[in-house]
């Protein structure tokens, strides 16, 4: 099934990162096997006289125009809606997109992000024309506040960014889902594991960000391969239905004609 | 006169006082290099290329020139 983010089309619901790969070729690799139309990237101060970013920045470019896919500029590394708001604008300037992953950090701790700079950066970059897929906690009202300014998509984390730790808070991601029915949602941070992906799907996620997850895996290439499938499959569960849990056992096995020797002794 | 180049010092001696952005990165750019990827904010706002000539930088500006890298 295909997800739609500010009516582009993508056949899959994986946006990958593009940093934190052993070399540029196993990036490259790693993106292209996960299917990925979406890959993030970011713009950072360099000496201006060195080379060293052209040679990955025309590997990304490569792997996009491969895949068929897009280009989600970051906002990584910004602490304020003032440095947030120059940073998207210079972004689409140089990568030609009105797309941006908006992230505002409060804290250098966990890099939990800033809800209150973010709603600001959010309020001003809308109304200047940017399609904005804002990184946020899971904090139920910043995502209704952010959705009531306009964004359709939505990226609650998951847990701390670079963590692994998975899902850290179920109910709230659930919350969201049930509050927010028509907005499309992306996990977004914290990822570890296939499974965590695929339980963020089962719960009716449209799809899930990630990196370091496949990025640090000991074979990035098998492990966006991994996530994929993932993805896939929990899409398929949220979409057949599973089953209500329940509380007592109940047999899966037929109890009509239970051989006589199961058969209550009669008196 | 003395500008921030991604927070780098930088002494222009034959700027005047003051200089329109192309001009300055005619200084901090090879030729190939201004041919390439990057964008640009002068005291934290951002700059698009079409202002890059008429845009003036003064004593003390600082010049931010990001280029693409990886991220997540």
């Amino acid at each position: 099934m295909s997800l739609n983010i500010y009516g582009q089309t993508l056949n899959s619901r994986l946006l990958i990162g593009s940093a934190l790969y052993p070399s540029p070729e196993i990036m490259q690799q790693a993106i292209l096997a996960s299917g990925s139309q979406v890959v993030t990237l970011s713009l950072k101060r360099q000496n201006p006289l060195a080379r060293s970013g052209e040679k990955i920045w025309r590997y990304i470019q490569e792997t996009v125009a491969q895949n068929q896919g897009f280009l989600l500029p970051n906002t990584a590394g910004c602490k304020s809606a003032k440095e947030a708001i120059t940073l998207a604008k210079m972004s689409r300037e140089l990568f030609q997109t009105d797309w941006i992953k908006l992230e505002v950090i409060g804290d250098d701790y966990n890099l939990q992000p800033d809800p209150i700079e973010l709603l600001i950066a959010t309020e001003q970059l809308l109304a200047d024309g940017f399609k904005i897929l804002p990184y946020c906690t899971d904090d139920l009202v910043i995502c209704q506040r952010l959705y009531a300014l306009g964004c359709q998509v939505i990226m609650p984390w998951a847990s701390p960014i670079g963590t692994g730790k998975g899902l850290m808070n179920p109910y709230n991601l659930t919350s969201i889902r049930q509050r927010l029915p028509e907005a499309t949602l992306i996990l977004d941070a914290g990822i570890g594991k296939p499974s965590d992906a695929c339980i963020a799907m089962e719960m009716g996620f449209d799809g899930v960000l990630l990196n370091s997850a496949i990025a640090l895996a000991d074979n990035p290439v098998l492990m966006a391969k991994a996530f994929s499938s993932a993805i896939s499959a929990g899409e398929s569960a949220y979409i057949a239905g599973t089953m209500p849990e329940r509380q007592t056992a109940h047999p899966s096995t037929p109890t009509l004609d239970t051989p006589f020797w199961h058969q209550p002794e009669h008196s | 006169m003395k500008i921030y180049i991604n927070g780098v010092i930088l002494e222009l001696p034959n700027a005047s006082k003051q200089s329109y952005i192309d001009q300055v990165l005619t200084n901090v750019l090879p030729i190939n290099k201004q041919q390439q990827s990057f964008a640009l904010a002068l005291n934290g706002e951002f700059i698009g290329r079409e202002d890059y000539q008429h845009t003036v930088v003064k004593d003390n500006d600082s010049i931010d020139v990001l280029f693409p890298i990886v991220g997540g």
